[in-house]
């Protein structure tokens, strides 16, 4: 029984990572209402461009290569914005979904072509901080995440409802053509939401360097996958849904890994996202303001 | 008079000139084409079996290349193709080799391509109803065991995972006699990794009277280990042997920092003696014990290594088995008289595989291997230790 | 000239599984399980000619079968979902029968060895082309002669009434139910049409790479089957056909002499493609430009 509540606390901990990384996906849905397939891979890619702090002032303390990559983040999301969404007109979805994959794919080869693929060592805060609770542990760093996102949150939920960007950036998610009328820079708005995110992602990923302990292309593709099903589960466009959605999927996939084994555990993770699409396509947290 | 003077002097210049003068026809190119991954996280394989390529063949050049079938000397030209990891542009890749003038290839580096191209080769040579493909390879780094016997046309220089590890636990046995029992990690997802720890690790510990108390299991995309650290600490062994790759690897012996989990022994998989698992995690790594079958331990080593590097490459097991088998060719070129004319390449690629099929022992950097008759080698080994973030001889029983 | 026979097989099968997901995409479904339905059909005539010694043409068309009915097992549940969703979904069901072939065994003795798949390590040994003596150039042709027949059928719907339901449901749902489109008819058999294509692709798959493993059905070849048609242009089949041809023929084997700026430029010329051409290679206005050509060649 303890075995179970540890594996199930483990999970939903190490869920904080998905969190992070759903919270992007779900917002530049929720407002562009478009897929951003390169996000995962640009987070990942901010958080090499991280490492380069490392490079250049060599003792450097983990939070100055997290600010790096928080930084690069924004650059990268900014980026991606030019090459995938600015110049592609807004009415073809399947354009700009290729696009972001072909982005996805060069950003991966840039990192290779640089690290020729090898795993690349990660500053941490806090992994090897170990916390108890009576009989259960709570690795610490993963505290820190949780933390991280639910201030991220914060942050955001603040800049979207009390902030002007804000006001424009729910306008231009409702009904573009309308905010468009009431002289909102549509384009603006756009590229604000790819820096915002982006810097979040850069964050994201250099936290989740740090939570695994090293940075690998390998990482790409499964928080990809993962960053998708979070913001399904969670609801489109809703924030608080992601956090929530991300925990939970750690936490199941961490039950299911117990209960039938790592082979298996991916596939019982797929039944649940068709029961939550079967039973509540909305999502926990169903976002009503949006178009989709 | 004249006009003939000059018709005779013109008609003796053009006979002077169409003539092949004695030295320049001497020298031809024998064509060594190699292939292997240049992207995704293996990039560093295929970098650096083509820096060991390059650098074999200028040595062998420098020497003054290899004695061919008449007397000529022929000049190695060599050229690595990416296959990136994928099992159809391999395929294309051998097509487009055996379509050209190369008369053999060196190459894969990932299993998953080795497998579906060692199918497509001629399986049986005097088979006539078989369409294979009839193109020797010689491959360097694949390493799943049982490959090379798919096909007559397939040959590999990979070390025998049994093989050392046997001799790995039995010396574990003998140096560290408070060692009782082994726990296993494994890659479930990943061919080699899976099969090196259920069909060999597992079975030698065994087989050299530990007590194997069980084995955690990850995927090779996995992130947390949380789960898996936890069962290796409730089992309490006095070794652990993990059977993962670098990424993997650094992420369980991490966890097993944080969770405080330290065995008496720690064993790695053989392909993760590299530099790899150094750049991710040389602190957690430090005392992680390997067999492999190439360490700079001799004059022929270090020269090996200098020279790959200079054509930026890192000189590992994997590389090096690339060096070996640009020398090993060589000698069965010369020995089996390969003729390297532009008409004479289906012939001389049936010379060169009877060559190598032939060949019962060959010399490597660090001792002598032996060659069986399904086309797989068995070659020596030493066991390294990661020492101060350095791949540093542990224990050499040759 | 092997080696191009050898490209061509690849094209042609790589067509197949662009053009599965083609008519999903006419639909308006984006479905990233057609790698799903491959592998379906992959195993499925492996199994039927390693195992049972059935001949290549039935053992395709057992695939094409399997991966149908599959196919439309997932059309229904594919109807309550759409947009994003649905890309999730149909993701996470062809990542789903990635793993369970991950956790298939199902292996007969055949003399002293085992043959048949054998969940991570693969199903290998697949060869009924070079054991029959098949040479590269009759399995190219053989595999030709296939794609020939599926895009001269979907070329017939496109110009049949079908064609224009389906791109009708496509364009606009609400519009379409009310000019009286039954939609779960049309979205399902699209979907299945979609399976039996993958299917057959995915049957002479196997058989050309002689090798198949979970991970060669992995999300990379999902995307790959939408991004043919993505990028190739919904005008029509040509599209898909061209997109494969610029891919594996220009990108993958044409930009091999740039040595290691091949794999970057992979990304970039994607990213470049979809920016200049956002309606695809062959959008209806170059479709337009070659009838007029060939009609102008016809009265001539």
């Amino acid at each position: 029984m303890l075995d179970l509540l540890q594996a199930i606390l483990d999970g939903v901990m190490f869920g904080a990572t998905y969190a992070l990384i759903g919270i992007g996906f779900t917002l530049v849905f929720g407002v562009m209402h478009k897929i951003n397939m390169a996000y995962a891979a640009a987070s990942v890619g901010g958080a090499y461009c991280g490492l380069l702090v490392l490079v250049a002032f060599k003792g450097a303390p983990a939070w100055a290569v997290f600010l790096g990559a928080f930084a690069a983040g924004g650059v990268l999301g900014y980026l991606v914005y030019l090459a995938c969404f600015h110049f592609i007109p807004l009415a073809n979805p399947l354009a700009t979904l290729m696009s972001t994959v072909g982005m996805l794919l060069l950003i991966d080869e840039i990192v290779v072509h640089t690290t020729d693929g090898m795993p690349q060592n990660y500053p941490a805060m806090f992994d090897d901080v170990m916390l108890r609770a009576g009989e259960l542990s709570i690795r610490g760093d993963l505290l820190l995440i949780f933390g991280v996102g639910v201030a991220c949150m914060a942050v955001l939920l603040a800049l979207l409802y009390r902030t002007r960007l804000g006001l424009a950036t729910r306008a231009v998610s409702q009904q573009p053509v309308a905010a468009q009328l009431c002289g909102i820079r549509v384009a603006q708005v756009n590229a604000a939401t790819f820096v915002i995110t982006g810097l979040l992602g850069g964050l994201a990923g250099a936290l989740i360097g740090a939570s695994v302990g090293a940075l690998s292309p390998l990482l790409t593709v499964p928080l990809t996958v993962k960053g998708l099903i979070v913001t399904v589960i969670g609801g489109l466009g809703s924030i608080p849904g992601a956090i929530v959605a991300g925990l939970l999927v750690g936490g199941f996939e961490n039950l299911f890994q117990q209960f039938r084994g790592v082979t298996e555990r991916d596939l019982y993770v797929m039944l649940l996202l068709f029961a939550f699409l079967v039973f509540r396509p909305g999502g926990i947290f169903a976002s009503g303001a949006g178009r989709d | 008079m004249k006009t003939l003077a000059t018709a005779v002097a013109a008609a003796l210049a053009a006979m002077a000139l169409g003539l092949p003068s004695g030295a320049a026809a001497q020298e031809r190119t024998v064509k060594i084409a190699g292939f292997g991954a240049k992207s995704g996280v293996v990039r560093s394989f295929g970098v650096n079996s083509e820096a060991a390529l390059l650098a074999a063949a200028e040595e062998i050049n420098k020497a003054g290349g290899i004695k061919l079938g008449d007397g000529a000397k022929g000049k190695i030209a060599v050229e690595f193709y990416d296959d990136r990891c994928n099992a159809e542009e391999g395929i294309s890749v051998i097509r487009r080799i055996a379509s050209a003038d190369w008369v053999v290839a060196v190459g894969p580096t990932c299993s998953n391509v080795a497998e579906p191209l060692f199918g497509i080769l001629q399986k049986k040579v005097e088979d006539a109803g078989d369409s294979g493909l009839q193109m020797p390879v010689f491959t360097d780094v694949a390493i799943k065991v049982g490959l090379a016997k798919i096909s007559q046309w397939a040959f590999r220089n990979v070390p025998n995972e049994f093989t050392m590890y046997s001799s790995l636990f039995n010396f574990v046995r003998t140096e560290f006699p408070d060692v009782k029992s082994v726990y296993g990690g494994v890659e479930e997802d990943f061919a080699h990794s899976r099969a090196t720890w259920y069909a060999v690790m597992k079975n030698r510990a065994d087989a050299n009277g530990f007590k194997v108390l069980g084995e955690s299991k990850w995927l090779l995309n996995d992130t947390n280990f949380a789960t898996q650290v936890r069962e290796m600490k409730k089992a309490d062994a006095d070794a652990i042997a993990i059977s993962a790759h670098p990424f993997t690897t650094c992420g369980v012996l991490k966890e097993m920092q944080r969770q405080g989990v330290k065995p008496k022994v720690l064993i790695g998989l053989t392909s993760s003696s590299s530099l790899e698992t150094l750049e991710g995690c040389a602190k957690q790594a430090e005392g992680m014990i390997i067999p492999t079958s190439f360490a700079p331990v001799n004059p022929k080593a270090l020269a090996a290594a200098k020279s790959t590097s200079k054509f930026k490459g890192n000189a590992d097991l994997h590389s090096m088995a690339a060096w070996e088998n640009v020398f090993i060719l060589k000698q069965v070129m010369e020995s089996e008289k390969v003729l390297a004319k532009p008409d004479t390449v289906a012939a001389d690629r049936r010379k060169i595989r009877d060559g190598l099929a032939k060949l019962k022992t060959t010399d490597g950097l660090i001792g002598v291997s032996r060659r069986d008759t399904d086309g797989e080698a068995e070659k020596p080994y030493l066991f390294v230790r990661a020492k101060n973030g350095q791949w540093t001889v542990y224990h050499n029983p040759l | 000239m092997d080696f191009y026979y050898g490209l061509a097989q690849i094209i042609g099968v790589h067509t197949l599984l662009g053009l599965s997901a083609y008519i999903v995409l006419l639909t308006g479904q984006v479905s990233l399980a057609q790698a799903g339905f491959f592998a379906i059909g992959a195993y499925a005539a492996g199994m039927l000619t390693v195992l049972f010694g059935w001949p290549i043409v039935p053992a395709l068309a057992v695939g094409a079968i399997l991966g149908a009915i599959v196919a439309c097992a997932v059309g229904f549940p594919a109807l309550r979902v759409r947009g994003l969703m649905l890309v999730i979904a149909t993701l996470a069901f062809g990542e789903g029968v990635r793993l369970f072939f991950f956790n298939f065994d199902y292996q007969i003795a055949r003399g002293d060895i085992k043959v048949g798949p054998l969940g991570g390590e693969g199903f290998r040994q697949i060869r009924y082309f070079p054991e029959n003596g098949w040479t590269t150039f009759e399995v190219m042709l053989f595999i030709w002669a296939i794609v020939a027949i599926v895009m001269a059928v979907l070329w017939w719907f496109d110009r049949s009434r079908y064609g224009a339901v389906l791109r009708a449901v496509g364009e606009d749902e609400v519009a379409a139910q009310s000019v009286g489109i039954n939609l779960t008819a049309v979205k399902v058999s699209a979907m299945t049409i979609g399976g039996a294509v993958a299917g057959v692709g995915g049957g002479l798959y196997a058989h050309y790479t002689t090798h198949i493993e979970h991970t060669s059905f992995n999300i990379l070849v999902a995307t790959f089957a939408i991004a043919y048609p993505i990028v190739g242009g919904l005008a029509s089949v040509f599209g898909t056909l061209a997109a494969v041809v610029f891919v594996q023929g220009f990108l993958v084997e044409g930009l091999r002499f740039l040595g290691d700026w091949r794999n970057l430029l992979f990304g970039a010329l994607i990213v470049l493609a979809m920016n200049l051409r956002p309606d695809g290679l062959v959008d209806a206005r170059v479709l337009g430009r070659l009838a007029r050509v060939f009609r102008g060649v016809r009265r001539a």
